[in-house]
């Protein structure tokens, strides 16, 4: 049973102990870290620390989980104090139950290593001669980096780790759509930041000279980018050039958007992170990232997809939008929040060798993604990173792009005077920007906005009915019924690979499904019939579901 | 018969294995030339999920073709 806690009363030793006992335990190993009365040189007469608690915990729990599957102990706690401590009080308590002494020392020495770099815990220390100062409680070194890679069983990180999601419901993954948004503020400006350099501590102050140069930005640029909050919806291979460069530039506040944990397959082109990180969640790792590059930028993170029902509301917050996910919903999704908020809206996409780019000012009059493409393609037919493949470099120019209109938008650079769809080929080397004609666009169907309308309450409605997998046996493991409601031609073209129950969807019987006493998921082709015969089951009772995009939506539709 | 140079991005480029070719087509409009070339390459992608550009200008698919026009037909691209 592994604990961790955060508390700002004294830890009660005995019981922490206690709690670890186990009939199999032949190891037990605790590590105790005291305020001690100086640091670097200078005197020190107390300390205090904060912490951003809700992430301190959860990573703490994920510290402890990691430790655990790494070195097969058998339980591991750790308290770490917060507020005001004296010196020799005890700052944090970490305990290790083994069947051996070695796994015990193991695990306990990762434990603490791991929370001293990544838990977000800052820690200000009261000097003697009557100053103080904040310092980030990170370390750069790690133990058990050092050690040889077959030195036992589970060397890598884990790769399962993903974030838990409230439940809401009894349906499986309900609480991913109407659960609350999660919403964390790290407000880093309010420490008084300082960082530390190697041994040397000291307090930064970001330097923008060489952009403050600029003519057409000097000071007064610099403070509109102080007084910018811009959102970045994804954390992956375009908006790691877009945080990096927009937290580098001083923009004030950076929203990130981004529901993944980092995969190993991610590092070729998203190279701010590395693979120590991989199973953390983006968003943590990027704020991390923002406020070791720099600690002015005042860093908010929703770690769920925004949504129909959400999106808007979280864009009124923002001046600027800057789209970087790998997935056409999203995209326009964004889209149409941003022609409702007239929140100006920079969109970028890459395929493999290529990429396109788009600045939707949201102003009347001027053109939005809809006006190209009124509706996306099959999600089958747009091709992703995962299916279609893509050199790292790619994104990263593409994002690059986009953080420089980002940048020319909020300062406001000399633009050319029409909009364009600008298209990259960084095989052939050649660029071409196609002005776009907005009075052939949306204009001809009532306008951006009210397209803009239309389509954010379809994908609210649609939102409500849908769940999307990319394989049906996921679908199955998360404890979904499958129902078919294709017609049996269509069956017999392209039969599903799991159990299914086949059910016309002229000819839906709501009390068999309700008997199943399990949620249903409808799949059809394309996702329409199964939304509208969902539609009729919830009338009538039934806990159901339609499966997005339908049979073509999935990964492989020969095998899932 | 109208001689154009046709450019291609995305999945078009790979399913026509070049990202350009120079053609000789009997189509009159923007329209039959991507259904000869729907035949000939085998893409995917239907016209309503494409634009097309002529000459760096988007276009109108029933646009008639000249003599020398380039032509680029672009879809929309997910990845990031």
């Amino acid at each position: 049973m592994n604990r961790f806690e955060l508390t700002a009363a004294p830890v009660d030793l005995a019981a922490q102990r206690e709690a670890l006992k186990h009939p199999g335990s032949g190891g037990f190993c605790a590590f105790e870290g005291w305020v001690r009365n100086n640091n670097e040189g200078r005197e020190v007469s107390g300390l205090e620390y904060e912490a951003y608690t809700e992430l301190a915990i959860a990573e703490g729990e994920r510290i402890l989980a990691e430790a655990t599957e790494r070195y097969g102990v058998l339980a591991a706690s750790a308290v770490h104090r917060v507020g005001n401590l004296a010196i020799g009080d005890l700052a944090v308590w970490i305990g290790v139950s083994a069947p051996h002494r070695d796994e015990a020392f193991r695990a306990c020495r990762y434990i603490i290593d791991e929370i001293k770099h990544r838990l977000p815990i800052w820690k200000k220390e009261h000097y003697l001669e009557g100053d103080h100062a904040w310092v980030a409680c990170s370390h750069t070194e790690r133990a058990h980096e050092l050690e040889p890679p077959h030195a036992h069983g589970h060397h890598h990180h884990p790769h399962t780790v993903v974030p838990a999601h409230p439940e809401k419901g009894a349906s499986p993954e309900k609480g991913a759509s109407v659960g609350a948004q999660c919403l964390h503020a790290v407000t880093r400006e309010s420490l008084d930041p300082s960082v530390r350099w190697g041994d040397e501590q000291k307090s930064f102050t970001p330097d923008y000279s060489r952009q403050v140069r600029l003519r057409e930005v000097g000071e007064g640029g610099q403070r509109k980018l102080a007084d910018a909050r811009v959102l970045v919806i994804g954390a992956g291979g375009l908006g790691v050039p877009v945080i990096s460069y927009l937290a580098g530039a001083g923009v004030g506040t950076l929203g990130i958007v981004d529901g993944d944990v980092l995969d190993a397959s991610n590092l070729h082109r998203q190279v701010m992170y590395d693979a120590r990180d991989i199973g953390q969640r983006k968003v943590d790792l990027a704020a991390r990232r923002v406020a070791r590059l720099n600690p002015s930028v005042e860093v908010v993170t929703y770690e769920q997809p925004l949504h129909a029902g959400d999106i808007a509301d979280v864009f009124t917050g923002y001046d600027l939008v800057v789209e970087c996910t790998d997935d056409l919903a999203s995209r326009y999704l964004a889209n149409d929040a941003a022609v409702l908020t007239s929140t100006p809206l920079v969109l970028a996409s890459v395929y493999q060798y290529e990429g396109q780019l788009q600045v939707v000012t949201a102003e009347p009059g001027e053109p939005c993604l809809r006006c190209l493409w009124p509706d996306p393609p099959a999600p089958a037919l747009a091709g992703s990173c995962v299916e279609s493949g893509v050199l790292g470099p790619v994104p990263g120019v593409l994002g690059t792009m986009q953080a420089m209109e980002a940048l020319k938008l909020l300062l406001g650079l000399p633009q050319p005077a029409d909009h364009a769809l600008q298209l990259v080929n960084l095989l052939d080397g050649t660029s071409q920007r196609l002005p776009i004609d907005a009075s052939r666009g949306c204009a001809l169907h009532g306008g951006c906005v009210a397209v803009a309308r239309r389509a954010l309450e379809r994908a609210h409605t649609e939102g409500e009915l849908e769940r999307h997998f990319d394989r049906l046996d996921a679908a199955v493991q998360s404890g979904y019924a499958i129902v078919d409601v294709r017609e049996p031609d269509e069956i017999d073209a392209a039969p599903l690979h799991v159990t299914s129950l086949r059910m016309p969807s002229g000819a839906i019987s709501a009390d068999t499904l309700r008997h199943l006493e399990r949620p249903v998921l409808l799949v059809c082709a394309s996702g329409r019939r199964s939304a509208h015969a969902t539609r009729l089951l919830r009338e009538q009772g039934v806990d159901a579901w339609s499966l997005a995009g339908g049979v073509a939506a999935l990964a492989d539709p020969a095998v899932s | 018969m109208t001689r154009v140079t046709l450019q291609y991005y995305a999945q078009l480029r790979e399913q026509a294995g070049a990202s350009s070719e120079q053609v000789s087509t009997s189509a009159s409009t923007l329209r039959d030339l991507y259904a000869e070339l729907q035949a000939r390459h085998g893409f995917s992608l239907p016209i309503a999920a494409l634009k097309v550009a002529v000459n760096t200008q988007f276009s109108d698919w029933n646009r008639l073709l000249a003599e020398g026009d380039t032509v680029v037909f672009i879809p929309p691209v997910a990845g990031g």
